[in-house]
């Protein structure tokens, strides 16, 4: 049978969350629902990897975390 | 009726397997997740969409809750089921938009029994639900870092 889809709305799981929250123009907001292709694996890792060691930073500069602390999940990281 | 999630997963052979099937089952039998309808779909290269056959030793019903809700049957839609690609409104969505043509996709509703419970106590606290997000790859991996750091 051909099915021709239908115009949905988006909704939250515990409510109407405003989807995107304002934070992406509408072309932003295009662009996420129509990726240009499935991710390569050892770039996305790599990205993963740098992803990680910034939120790393970040909490050892807000001081969420110790040095030692930094130290050793940045070393779990990069293992 | 508990939120239900619209999962749409891309197969190179459209059918859920029967590992995913019975993780499903076990959910519903644990009342977290219930899978309400499943429909398995092809879009060919020109964008038109075709229900795929039924899933072997599935119910003869199954998949018509799903066409009925994300489509109309060819004949039967009208304007308004058409998406404007150009439209402002970033909450409406449709099938044509996430599905590739010259693709195969299972489209599954799932309702989340476990949610309905916590939507009312936020109800019930005057809570306002301002954002629902999943935390990316490496934002998961900083926090179970930390878990297991904090022995948690």
């Amino acid at each position: 049978m051909r099915l021709v889809p239908r115009q949905l709305q988006r909704a939250g799981m515990t409510g109407n969350v405003p989807y995107y929250g304002g934070r992406f123009s509408p072309a932003q907001a295009y662009a996420a629902a129509h990726p240009s292709g499935p991710p390569v694996p050892p770039t996305t890792r790599a990205r993963s990897h740098a992803d990680t060691l910034a939120a790393l930073q970040h909490l050892l500069d807000n001081g969420v975390i110790t040095t030692p602390e930094y130290a050793e999940m940045r070393a779990r990281v990069v293992a | 009726m508990g939120p239900v999630q619209v999962l749409v997963v891309g197969f190179d052979r459209p059918t859920f397997s029967g590992e995913v099937l019975a993780e499903l089952t076990r959910l519903r039998e644990a009342g977290i997740v219930r899978l309400v309808d499943l429909l398995l779909l092809s879009r060919a290269e020109d964008g038109t969409f075709e229900t795929l056959a039924k899933p072997a030793g599935a119910n003869a019903d199954i998949g018509g809750l799903a066409a009925a809700v994300l489509g109309w049957p060819e004949g039967e839609a009208n304007a308004e089921s058409v998406l404007d690609s150009s439209s402002d409104d970033l909450t409406a969505w449709s099938l044509a938009d996430v599905v590739p043509p010259g693709s195969a996709v299972a489209v599954a509703l799932i309702e989340h029994i476990w949610a309905t419970p916590l939507t009312e106590a936020i109800q019930r606290a005057g809570g306002n639900p301002l954002e629902e997000t999943w935390l990316a790859p490496g934002d998961l991996e900083v926090l179970e870092a930390l878990i297991i750091h904090r022995g948690r």
